[in-house]
């Protein structure tokens, strides 16, 4: 593209970095990618930072131009870090400015670039440590849940609440405790994930790979997605991470590792052949996009796009059922890191409009959704103003449940409904069935 | 420049110090607009409330402190940049519809609306905002008035200078100021459309809204060449057809849309045209029968109806992905904005496309068949330097073509700063001389916005005076004379309104020809002397039709005397005479220029006290049209712009001073 020479966010540490960035039209350097953004301003009202703030900093443009001055050395990254910082930190990687954009230009994914470029970890300490014991130490991080389970039965949440140690930075998240963590296992749920998990399969045909949230906050989705799966195929429950927390949130290094690991027991274990379902919109991105990771590891890239052609979404094994004529307002909530739009989404939005005809209201572009990728947890006061927004946007249009296509973004809705609007729920897409 | 400590101070405690930003990264994010130029503030304020901007502009005059009025920043021409350094005010959280009134059909609203939002907040009670700038998702109402923004719907119902019925704006000084098109005087917000934030501050604005069309049909048709598309246009005007959009594209853009969106046009026509009619079914019918005629007299290739919703929105579709289609190919896209009278549209196409291809440049070129309007979109890398120099020449070649076909440097997009020097082609030195009068009338310290618009040293560079006719001439060494001797004189026409008995008149009355009616542009020439009887028993005898009334007075008396409000957006162009003698031209057979201030507008209900109109281009139509109304002569009170403009322009007070109470 250029005949000059390419400037990098962070040369000395280029494996902190993807080396290109996957766009509509081929993938292209960081830099080209930032160049591309032609400031037209087609992203701005897509973006619900600038629609909430109405600061250039805050919008998709301003973003990219940030990170273009600082790849051109016309800013200075020390200087600059607060803002950098908080333009970062407060992109929700929803990718609605991608959508808007003619020229597709991938701002979450700069986003993410820079943010590993300022180092350091955008979750609060607790969180962080909770999810590096996830990836590391999978059973101290099952004790720690079964503890944190035992102190919400006992009211310890309520009470650090009352005592005000909720509003420490690095508690924060846990005031959503209450909501997300389940009260009790429903138990024919729970037999069936014991079951899968345990039990070693033979011969199976179809590999579920379930997020973190089915897994440990909504066991009811995971049993879902078993049942329904178990319907047509002999299923074998993975609880490897898919390192896209620390792809997000943390350090690419460790995604990197996590992803090869997963990637290797794919080849491994069944011969790179096996479909591999999952239940997260987010996690099933991520997983298709797996081969830009490896951009500089040629073997492993070629086992990672095998890998990444295995991945498939929930919609490929929900049968809908016909509804009852008379129904409250359905709407589907369009959270998903990076993307807004693609063939999944188009093909849920066809099984929703089979299924519900009028009853399912099809937003327009600005309508908020939730943020993607449990980013309410993470930072609260930010996401905060964009849920309301999607609270007001369903009580609006009179909707009655919001489905979603992660089990994250139905908690993320769901702690804001049960406030503000009760009459409305949200729930994971598989669960359309009950 | 460097903002002293207590300016800022003062600006943190109006705006409040969370508003007021000073750091790097924040001044280089408030840098740069749409367009290639990119400058620095020293500050911006993020105003919240309507109310803090006259004190924040009083601070900046105490100061001396250049700002830009800057909200979504999405224009072509650098309008939004401060070149001169200073502060940048951010109007974006400006975002209310104040007021919808549905039964007298205006809504007032803050200029930081989207265009778009007020769209969807009218669409449910069958109202529409007419103007549809392309960028209407994300540009606002402010930036509309402020660069005159159009679409496609501008051949039948105008642009934003058309729709908008009164403002609030903040001068330099920090002055508040209303203004609306029932005041009397000149038209202030036709001077303000399209002033690019150089006047001032738009805090609020009064836009007219219409009832939705509840029929809509659209066509798409395609022609062997640009010629016979465009000709069809002409023939469509000539029936009495005013289509709601014509959109139109060649054959090279065509085939690059294609390629990318899919759209399903037919790919061996030289031009395709997208037109779109709306009213009653029985007239869509009619319209539609005789649309068909005129097509295939022209000799269209494909006449494509659209039958259902969907395939409106599909034969929509191919246009609206042509800036994506472009967009996709290179970092950047140059959108450039060239305007020629309807009848000189195939042969400057034609140069723009031999400049481009001579240049070698990559480009889609689209064009508003109806009003002579056309966007080559260039795409180019603006980080390789000697690309983007080569890129602007070329462009710069383009709008000389587009001076050359008798056309304006744009249409829509504005001056800025990327056409300052381009200016000069298309004005002489008088009519940019009184340009800068006006900026230095309203903004005395050079404050708002300041750089834009004007050439720099244009005095060389200016296109050469062309000199006015023996009569006019005549006229002008009369008004030079009375100068030198200060002797105040009245203009009239056939004195019929005014009915002044003074001795000390300068009458137009020796001009009264009416010079040209072209029946190509449907637009007639006449000197500002002709009697009205006279002007309408001409046109008729050419079998065309005007909006003004057959009765007494003269065309100039009409158009300066505030008594025919709703013909001011009829006229395309004048010629005048200023107190010191120097005659200026402004617009011609142009259906729209956005290049410089509306002198049309300052000229139409100045009463005399501005100058002496001396010719008028104005609209006329194959189909008679309802007169506009006439209203009772008044001399129209002053306002703080009025007398500001007035000093300036006439300081000996040779024309009739202004009368009456200040109405600010």
């Amino acid at each position: 593209m250029t005949d000059f020479p390419v400037p990098q966010l962070d040369p000395h540490a280029s494996k902190k970095h993807l080396s290109s960035l996957p766009t509509p039209f081929g993938q292209r350097s960081v830099y080209d990618s930032v160049s591309f953004c032609n400031r037209c301003g087609s992203c701005q009202q897509a973006c619900p930072t600038y629609l909430l703030s109405a600061q250039e900093p805050l919008s998709p443009r301003g973003r990219n131009q940030a990170v273009r001055l600082l790849m051109e050395g016309k800013i200075n990254l020390a200087q600059n870090r607060p803002l950098l910082e908080k333009l970062a930190a407060s992109c929700l990687l929803c990718g609605r400015c991608t959508q808007a954009c003619a020229g597709k230009i991938p701002t979450a994914q700069h986003m993410l670039e820079l943010r590993r470029a300022l180092g350091g970890s955008l979750l609060p300490a607790g969180l962080q440590f909770l999810l590096s014991c996830r990836a590391r130490r999978p059973q101290l991080f099952a004790f720690l849940v079964q503890t944190a389970r035992l102190l919400r039965r006992i009211g310890a949440v309520r009470l650090m609440r009352m005592s005000g140690l909720l509003s420490l930075p690095s508690l924060s998240w846990i005031r959503h405790a209450d909501d997300i963590l389940p009260r009790a296992l429903h138990e024919k749920a729970r037999k069936q994930l014991l079951c899968h998990t345990r039990a070693a399969v033979q011969k199976p045909t179809l590999i579920y790979l379930p997020s973190l949230e089915a897994q440990w906050l909504m066991p009811d989705l995971g049993a879902s997605v078993l049942t329904q799966a178990a319907q047509k195929h002999t299923v074998s429950v993975w609880h490897d991470p898919s390192g896209l927390f620390e792809y997000v949130y943390a350090d690419l290094r460790q995604s990197r590792r996590l992803l090869r690991r997963l990637i290797r027991r794919h080849q491994h274990t069944t011969g790179g052949r096996l479909p591999v379902l999952t239940d997260s919109i987010d996690v099933y991105l991520f997983l298709r996009s797996a081969p830009q990771l490896f951009e500089r590891w040629p073997a492993l890239q070629k086992q990672a796009r095998r890998f990444a052609s295995c991945v498939s979404f929930v919609t490929d094994i929900l049968k809908p059922r016909p509804q009852k004529a008379e129904q409250t307002n359905v709407r589907l909530d369009y959270s998903a890191l990076f993307a807004r739009e693609g063939e999944v989404f188009e093909r849920v939005q066809k099984i929703l409009k089979t299924q519900f005809k009028k009853n399912f209201v099809e937003c327009w572009y600005k309508d908020a959704d939730t943020p993607a990728f449990g980013y309410s947890f993470v930072r609260h006061n930010l996401a905060a103003p964009v849920c309301l927004q999607a609270v007001r946007s369903i009580a609006r249009t009179q909707t009655g449940t919001v489905f979603t296509l992660s089990g994250l973004s139905a908690l993320e809705l769901n702690f804001y409904l049960k406030r503000f609007y009760p009459h409305a729920r949200a729930d994971h897409l598989v669960r359309l069935n009950g | 420049m460097k903002i002293p400590p207590t300016a800022l101070k003062r600006l943190r405690q109006i705006a409040g110090a969370e508003h007021v930003f000073t750091d790097e990264l924040s001044l280089s994010l408030y840098a740069y607009d749409c367009s290639l130029s990119r400058t620095r503030p020293d500050a911006v304020v993020h105003i919240t409330r309507e109310e803090m901007v006259s004190p924040v502009l009083k601070t900046l005059y105490q100061y001396k402190i250049p700002f830009v009025p800057r909200a979504s920043a999405t224009n072509h021409a650098g309008s939004c940049t401060a070149l001169n350094g200073g502060v940048i005010l951010n109007l974006t959280a400006l975002k209310h519809i104040r007021q919808i009134n549905t039964q007298e059909g205006w809504a007032w609203v803050q200029p930081g609306v989207i265009t778009g939002d007020l769209q969807d907040r009218l669409a449910p009670l069958g109202y529409f905002y007419a103007p549809d700038p392309a960028s209407e998702r994300v540009c606002t109402l402010g930036g509309n008035l402020a660069q005159n923004a159009s679409g496609a719907r501008c051949m039948k119902y105008g642009g934003t200078i058309d729709h908008v019925l009164a403002a609030e704006v903040v001068l330099a000084d920090g002055t508040p100021v209303s203004v609306s098109r029932r005041q009397g005087g000149p038209d202030w917000i036709g001077l303000l459309a399209g002033s690019e934030g150089t006047l001032g501050v738009i805090t609020r604005l009064k836009v007219r809204i219409l009832p939705t069309a509840k029929h809509i049909k659209t066509f798409l048709v395609t022609f062997p060449s640009l010629a016979d598309s465009v000709q069809t246009v002409s023939d469509l005007v000539a029936r009495g057809i005013i289509p709601r959009c014509v959109e139109a594209m060649d054959q090279v853009t065509t085939r690059a849309v294609e390629e990318f969106a899919h759209a399903g046009y037919p790919l061996d026509a030289q031009a395709l045209l997208i037109l779109e009619l709306d009213g009653k079914p029985a007239q869509i019918e009619k319209e539609e029968k005789e649309l068909e005629e005129i097509c295939l007299k022209n000799k269209a290739q494909h006449f494509i109806p659209a039958r259902s919703e969907a395939e409106r929105q599909k034969l929509w579709f191919g246009r609206r992905a042509a800036y994506a289609a472009m967009a996709r190919l290179a970092p950047n896209v140059m959108v450039g904005d060239g305007t020629v009278p309807r009848s000189e549209l195939p042969r400057a196409l034609q140069k723009v496309r031999q400049i481009l291809d001579d240049n070698h440049i990559v480009a889609s070129l689209l064009f508003h068949a109806g009003d002579g309007n056309f966007h080559p979109q260039i795409v180019f890398d603006e980080r390789n330097k000697p690309e983007t120099l080569h890129v602007t020449r070329a462009l710069k070649e383009i709008l000389q073509a587009c001076v050359d076909c008798g056309g304006t440097v744009s249409g829509e997009h504005g001056v800025g700063v990327e056409k300052r020097a381009v200016m000069a082609y298309q004005y002489d030195k008088p009519t940019l001389d009184l340009f800068r009068h006006i900026k230095q009338a309203l903004d005395p310290r050079q404050l708002a916005n300041p750089l834009k618009l004007l050439p720099v040293n244009y005095a060389e560079k200016a296109r050469p005076a062309a000199s006015p006719d023996a009569r006019t001439a005549a006229l002008a060494d009369s008004v030079l004379r009375r100068n030198e001797v200060q002797a105040p004189c009245i203009p009239i026409g056939q004195n019929t309104r005014l009915q002044t008995t003074a001795q000390n008149t300068l009458c137009t009355q020796t001009l009264d020809r009416v010079i040209e009616i072209d029946k190509t542009n449907y637009t007639a020439t006449a000197e500002a002397g002709v009697p009205l009887s006279q002007l309408v028993k001409a046109l008729q005898q050419e079998q065309v039709f005007c909006a003004l009334p057959a009765g007494k007075g003269s065309l100039g008396g009409a158009f300066c005397s505030g008594c025919m409000p709703d013909f001011y957006s009829h006229v395309l162009g004048l010629e005048a005479l200023l107190p010191d003698g120097s005659c200026v031209r402004y617009g011609g057979k142009l259906m729209k220029n956005a290049a410089g201030y509306h002198l049309t507008r300052l000229f139409a209900g100045s009463q005399g006290t501005l100058g002496i109109v001396t010719r008028l281009t104005f609209k006329i139509f194959a189909q008679p049209v309802a007169p506009v109304p006439v209203l009772p002569f008044v001399q129209a009170p002053a306002n703080a712009l009025w007398r500001a403009i007035k000093k300036e322009l006439d300081p000996n007070d040779l024309f009739p001073a202004l009368k009456g109470e200040d109405n600010d």
